[in-house]
């Protein structure tokens, strides 16, 4: 009986390639990102193995200084071999093309002193050794198509510019995590500088002292006396601490990245089991009269229920491999995009293989289980039957439970559709939007008889027979039109609760920037993005310039906050009370916006921490400075932008000379904006736009990652569109004996194919257009509990949803190619003559 | 003859189908017994319930009331499995068409109940039904691959090859010429002269029910009739005089 079975699989290999397409393409996803993201682990990990340092003194208050005299106290140390001491400073590198390098740190922290020790591993040319010379990493060098032996510009603090020779590249081992605010951070920097040189060039900044030890020092005592010598801004730890630390930021790093990529995977596995069940519940159908004879001849129940699992089984395990190997293959070729320093090798590959063949034959297997039952329950008195249309009791019930589910969903959602609701409530509508998604999936045959027949009637007047054809097929069996469809709803609808998210975000962050800051308004701010500031000296060369009127600076900070109802963190802007109405005029919703008097507080933070005007407030940006003071004004603005601002006399001084932007205008804006331009454009770090080039730069940060989930989303639709086919090729198979006779009668073998393109194409475009809708709704709901807005305050991403669906189209006409083909090459006497 | 202990007995069988205007009462209380070696034909007119009753009696179905006994067996009592099992191994069945799996040889559709049952085929009830059918050189074809009388040929074969206390066939030569339907005739009609096979066959030509040793007549799910040691003639005068009561 296996033998049976097995033959049919190999005899009608068309029926399955699909099955198999869908499963491994789903299981290539998900073993993509695991080898991603377990190799940028492995490889995260393996980089920073320095074993030469005993004792490392990092400076975690960034305030902190360290003189001659304690550096050569912990040279005398007893157990201290040797002092290295670590000097951060600021450096810009241009690039060949003269802009500034985007590199791993931010320019304030990319220079360093170069030293002896195994920080450095110089790849090419020698060490830096007297004033004029550098060194730079090799990863930035090669971003910046900077070369051995030539001249570089190094743009320094205090707007000074530095131009050494290339006479190395290195590459960098850091000692401990990335950033840890308990441990402190190593910072990679993008140029090194001789030491002598680098306190001239850089200043001295020291950023950390490595200390080796005599072995069988007690690294204890030893740390505990550094601590002592070196005051609060400085942490002492050991080597090994350092090492797990740096061990654990990796992993946590690992699953980071694991946890944004395997989501996305799963849901290409989601659809990718529609798929696989929808074909079985087909191939079942179909071998109704089979199994029921041998049921009649003998068969068990469970026998029929094992041959169908053993199918699934070998199907799972065969596109679980082809989905190993392509998931190997996809991450080999996406590692070096994603990271453009250093070769980083596949790791994990065994888990992988394995977790890849688990996941196939779990998926495979439940996927198949409904339809297994179905084919155990065949009565053996069906092989007597000529029509095997079984009865659909479970019909119903399925209509049933779809209705409520949605009805309460809508309800629920309804009811926590409050834009200040509370978080859980925002949770309960999330998962209220889920539980309607469920309920219009299980309504989708109804919704597909519902839609498609009237659209006979509508054809059925004047249109072509293939399309009448086509549209007769698909209503003939709503449900199985509708469980074809569906995998594609779920891929479309995916896209779409995204892009109403994004949309809607995107019109946010516009609007109240446009809200927030006058067109007048010139803005002045670091080219290397991201937590990268630009020092006092440029505040005060923008203030300089006669055409400038207003300017000031905003300083963000990450700070505690105590309040009322309790404490949290939050970004801070620390600002000039000068700026608020001037270049910078909140939209108020209540309050005065004046510093002088309070903070002034955006009113989805307000909500958020139940603040009202009058409200004192507990800053505290370091434990040496807190600022207390009032909520003096609330205005609108979006959740994620800065929220909090304080007035700039209370913070302390070195936060007060990194400004993350400024603010400039003056009585006539266009010769502010000219004057600004011409004075930076000598200025590859700093960056001069106008309000709608800042709406554009905020947008684009929130475009990126947008883009990622888009493409992990169309894997989505493109496995539902090898449904889509899968269920034509088993339809026409299904369909051999109608088509014969059609053709008998006279159709075209054009005719037959039109009809199945057009078939396929009604079939995706139900699917698609209901999967615009129910993404609609889910964005709607996704954009409440996301960004705290009206139900119906979303943007409708228009572009998305025509490309989504134009995309459909084409897809599914293409899709529709192969087994159009075939049905046009059925023979009429072989259709008919069989049984 | 009616010494022999039945290898069937059907007792006040009774089958309704649909409910309402579509009530169809197919098996209206019948009672009957199929002796151990003997061939009896049933015949009655479309729809008088002939199918059901053999679906009844071969354990395809249930009735909705009366009991059927299969040699020490009672089938109401049996559960599912233990159904399967009998039908299996103490059964055979062959329908008038659509007897055999397309992706399977004759020969393995033929060893198809040894197959299930996970036993090793019986070698010489094999070769035995295999001459019997004589398919020795069409063993290794697909069903496909075979003409329509060859066909059901397999198909007997595979009825007789777990050598089954009775073969329940369902107008097995519906869907064959004259020829290949004596041919198939004339193998049942050996198998009960020979091996002492039961068989209990559904048709209604005149001329096959000649091959049996006893003939039963069937109107609206009633045995109405009876004939032993039938012709042809025999067989269409009675149908004549049937058909002048009911109209
Ligand atoms: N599955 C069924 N559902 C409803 N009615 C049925 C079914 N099977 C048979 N019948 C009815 O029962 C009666 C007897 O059918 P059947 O035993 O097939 O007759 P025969 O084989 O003598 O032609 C007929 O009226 C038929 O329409
Ligand atoms: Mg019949």
């Amino acid at each position: 009986m296996l033998k049976a079975m097995i033959r049919d699989l190999v005899a009608h290999k068309s029926r399955v390639v699909m099955t198999l397409l869908a499963i491994a393409v789903g299981v290539a996803a998900m073993v993509a990102a695991w080898l991603i993201s377990d190799s940028t682990a492995t490889a995260l990990s393996a980089q920073r193995s320095r074993t030469d340092v005993g004792i490392a003194v990092q400076r975690i208050d960034s305030d902190a200084a360290l003189t001659v005299a304690q550096s050569k106290q912990l040279a005398d140390l007893p157990g201290v071999r040797g002092v290295s001491v670590v000097a951060v400073g600021r450096a810009g590198l241009v690039g060949a093309d003269g802009k500034l390098v985007p590199g791993e740190t931010v320019p304030e922290y990319a220079g360093t002193n170069w030293s002896r020790t195994s920080r450095f591993e110089l790849t090419e040319g020698r060490a830096p050794a007297k004033a004029g010379e550098v060194v730079l990493r090799d990863a930035e060098a090669a971003k910046g198509q900077l070369r051995v032996g030539t001249r570089v510009r190094i743009l320094l603090a205090d707007a000074k510019v530095d131009t050494p020779v290339v006479v190395g590249l290195f590459a960098y081992r850091s000692l401990g995590p990335r950033s840890d605010p308990q441990l402190g951070s190593d910072p990679v920097p993008a140029v090194a500088y001789d030491a002598r040189t680098a306190t001239k060039v850089l200043g001295d900044d020291v950023e950390r002292i490595e200390l080796t030890v005599v072995p069988g020092a007690d690294s204890t005592a030893l740390t505990a006396a550094a601590d002592r010598i070196t005051g609060p801004g400085f942490r002492a730890s050991t080597g090994e601490t350092l090492a797990a630390a740096s061990a654990r930021e990796a992993a946590d790093g690992a699953k980071d990245l694991r946890l944004a990529l395997l989501p996305a995977a799963a849901v290409a596995l989601l659809v990718g089991m529609f798929v696989i069940a929808n074909t079985f519940s087909i191939l079942v159908t179909q071998r109704t009269r089979q199994f029921a004879l041998l049921r009649a001849v003998g068969a068990y129940r469970r026998q029929i229920r094992f041959s169908t699992l053993v199918e699934a089984l070998l199907l799972g395990s065969a596109g679980g491999a082809v989905g190993v190997a392509c998931g190997i293959g996809l991450a080999a070729l996406l590692l070096p995009l994603m990271n453009s320093d250093g070769r980083i090798p596949l790791a994990g590959v065994p888990v992988a293989v394995l977790l890849g063949l688990g996941i196939g034959l779990l998926v495979t297997v439940t996927a198949a289980w409904s339809a297994a039952r179905r084919a155990a329950g065949i009565s053996p008195m069906a092989a007597l039957r000529l029509d095997h249309s079984t009865p659909r009791a479970q019909g119903r019930r399925q209509t049933i439970i779809g209705a409520v589910a949605v009805a309460v969903s809508v309800v629920v959602i309804g009811l926590t559709a409050s834009p200040s609701a509370e978080n859980a409530a925002r949770i309960v509508s999330l998962l209220a939007a889920l539980v309607g998604v469920v309920g219009v999936l299980l309504l989708a045959p109804v919704l597909a008889g519902f839609c498609l027949r009237p659209l006979l009637g509508l054809v059925a007047r004047r249109s072509s027979p293939a399309l009448r054809l086509a549209v007769r097929n698909a209503v003939r069996d709503p449900r199985r039109t509708a469980a074809t469809g569906t995998a594609i709803t779920i891929g479309l609808a995916l896209i779409c609760a995204l892009g109403v998210l994004s949309a809607t975000l995107l019109s946010l962050v516009g609007s109240t920037v446009r809200e927030n800051v006058p067109a007048a308004t010139t803005i002045v701010q670091p080219a290397a993005g991201g937590e990268a500031v630009l020092d006092a000296s440029t505040l005060e060369l923008v203030r300089r310039l006669p055409e400038v009127s207003t300017a000031a600076g905003s300083r963000d900070v990450v700070a505690d906050i105590s309040y009322r109802g309790g404490q949290t963190v939050r970004r801070v802007s620390a600002i000039e009370p000068h700026a608020l109405g001037t270049v910078f005029t909140p939209d108020l919703v209540s309050g005065v916006a004046d510093l002088r008097q309070g903070a002034v507080v955006s009113k989805n933070q307000a909500d958020m921490l139940g603040l009202r005007l009058g409200d004192e407030l507990t800053v505290t940006f370091d434990p040496a400075h807190q600022v207390v003071t009032k909520v003096a004004g609330i205005y609108d603005a979006t959740e994620l932008q800065a929220a909090i601002f304080v007035d700039v006399a209370a913070v302390p001084e070195r936060t007060r000379s990194r400004l993350s932007l400024i603010y400039a205008t003056g009585p006539d804006p266009v010769a502010a904006k000219a004057a600004l331009d011409r004075t930076f454009a000598v200025r590859p770090d700093v960056e001069v736009i106008d309000r709608d080039a800042l709406v554009t730069r905020l947008q684009d940060v929130q475009r990126v990652g947008f883009a990622v989930l888009y493409a992990m989303f169309a894997v989505a639709v493109i496995i539902a569109v090898f449904g889509v086919v899968n269920t034509l090729i088993l339809s026409v198979t299904e369909r051999t004996r109608e088509i014969g006779i059609a053709r008998a009668v006279g159709a075209g073998t054009d005719l037959i194919r039109r009809s199945i393109a057009w078939e396929s194409l009604v079939i995706s475009t139900f699917g698609a257009v209901l999967g615009v809708f129910v993404g609609l709704g889910v964005g709607a709901v996704l954009q409440h509990a996301m960004l705290g807005q009206h139900l119906a305050d979303l943007t409708v991403p228009w572009l998305v949803i025509v490309l989504g669906l134009v995309g459909v189209i084409i897809a599914a006409t293409a899709a529709a190619a192969w087994p159009a083909a075939r049905a046009a090459r059925t023979d009429p006497l072989r259709a008919i003559a069989s049984g | 003859m009616p010494t022999r202990t039945p290898a069937v007995q059907a007792t006040a069988l009774t089958k309704i189908y649909g409910t309402g205007d579509a009530r169809v009462i197919a098996l209206d209380g019948v009672t009957v017994d199929f002796h151990r070696g003997q061939f009896t034909a049933i015949m009655g007119p479309s729809g008088s319930g002939k199918s059901t009753l053999m679906h009844c009696v071969a354990g395809l179905d249930r009735p909705d009331l009366g009991a059927i006994r299969i040699g020490d067996a009672e089938l109401g009592e049996l559960s599912d499995d233990q159904l399967t099992a009998l039908r299996r191994d103490r059964v055979g069945f062959i329908f008038q068409a659509f007897n055999l799996l397309p992706t399977l040889t004759a020969l393995e559709n033929i060893t198809l109940p040894f197959d299930l049952a996970g036993r090793p085929p019986d070698q010489t009830a094999v070769d035995r039904v295999v001459d019997v059918v004589r398919l020795r050189d069409r063993l290794g074809h697909r069903p496909s691959q075979l003409s329509g009388g060859q066909q059901q040929r397999v198909a007997v074969a595979r009825a007789l090859v777990t050598n089954p206390e009775v073969v329940f066939a369902d107008e097995p030569t519906g869907s064959l010429d004259s020829a290949a339907s004596t041919e198939l005739l004339g193998f049942l009609r050996r198998c009960v002269d020979e091996f002492e096979q039961t068989v209990v066959m559904v048709t209604h030509e005149p001329s096959a029910a000649a091959f049996a040793d006893r003939v039963l007549f069937l109107t609206d799910g009633r045995l109405v009739d009876e004939l032993t040691a039938p012709t042809a003639d025999r067989v269409l005068d009675l149908m004549k005089s049937l058909e002048k009561v009911t109209s």
